[in-house]
């Protein structure tokens, strides 16, 4: 019986093959293929599509996980804000006397950040005048 | 059991490779082998005759498109006939959605009056209505086996599972279509 269905089996679909232009059907194929280019187009454009979409996913991914890394806050650089206070550190005590009374005449003294109890710049060592010169600068 | 028809494997694996390098005659060439073959697998797994043609040309299309995907894990022919397998599924389910014929109706008139066929026809036209009552799985491994004199080593590497699940598979087919054509 095994033997007569394999016989059977060889001959199913002989007629379809037989009718089958062979030669007209490679030409066909070739034809097809030369058309390739466009369809080349097309997976380039996907392509993209898909690299643009885990580009945006490794960002996404970044930016959660830097939020949820401890000890950093969001919107905090690891390399601190620049100062201009720190460019002063060369600065003598009556030098830095003298950069905050030119802002004592720009601006309002009500929104100098003096140290409380201290009304007067001149009672104030380099350290607190730094901490003024900062509070200054926001 | 006969042996499978083997085409040499090196020359297929050489024109695939001019085919790569872009020479359309080594394509041509590579249908002129294998296309009568594909469309005896397709005929038999149920495509209806009308089609066999533009399924021949769409499963060497989908080949040769992707054939940077075949590294010689099998022959040439094998993984074209489990393309093809695929083609006739993807037709089976578009005409599903068409509502044209179920592909198992549009195979073959199985109905006729057996006193106008020949004996060997009926029993054909049994084992192809049979066919279509299989899983897929077991078709394709019954008609690579039967038909195409594959080795179970050689299916399996091609339908991706085992020699042992193939063997398994294709003995229940074996049963079931006994039970249909006897």
């Amino acid at each position: 019986m095994n033997d007569r269905l394999e016989n059977l089996a060889k001959q199913l679909g002989t007629d379809a093959a037989n009718r089958l232009d062979v030669e007209a059907t490679a030409r066909k194929v070739v034809e097809r293929l030369r058309e390739q280019p466009v369809r080349r187009i097309a997976w380039v454009q996907r392509t993209w599509l898909r690299i643009a979409a885990a580009l945006v996913l490794v960002l996404g991914g970044a930016v959660v996980a830097s939020r949820l890394t401890p000890g950093r806050r969001p919107g905090v650089s690891a390399h601190p804000a620049h100062l201009v206070a720190d460019d002063l550190g060369d600065l003598s005590t009556d030098e830095l006397r003298d950069v905050l009374a030119t802002f004592d005449e720009l601006i309002s003294p009500d929104s100098v950040a003096v140290p409380e109890g201290s009304t007067d710049l001149h009672e104030l060592d380099a350290q607190q005048l730094r901490a003024v010169l900062r509070s200054l600068e926001g | 059991m006969a042996q499978p028809h083997m085409v040499p494997a090196a020359h297929d694996t050489a024109l695939i490779a001019a085919w790569q390098a872009g020479d359309e005659q080594a394509a041509a060439e590579l249908v002129r082998r294998h296309a009568r073959p594909l469309a005896r697998f397709l005929a038999s797994a149920g495509a209806p005759d009308s089609d066999v043609d533009d399924l021949v040309q769409e499963t060497f299309i989908r080949a040769f498109r992707s054939v940077d995907r075949f590294r010689g894990q099998c022959q040439f022919r094998t993984w074209l006939l489990t393309i093809g397998g695929n083609v006739l599924k993807d037709f089976g389910r578009r005409a599903a959605r068409r509502k044209v014929l179920p592909l198992d109706e549009a195979v073959r008139d199985v109905t006729g009056d057996p006193h106008e066929h020949a004996e060997a026809r009926e029993a054909e036209a049994m084992l192809a209505a049979g066919l279509q009552q299989l899983p897929r799985l077991q078709r394709e491994v019954f008609l690579l086996r039967a038909q195409q004199g594959l080795e179970y080593a050689e299916i399996a590497t091609a339908l991706a599972t085992t020699p042992g699940a193939a063997r398994v598979h294709y003995h229940h087919a074996v049963r079931r279509l006994k039970e249909i054509v006897k």
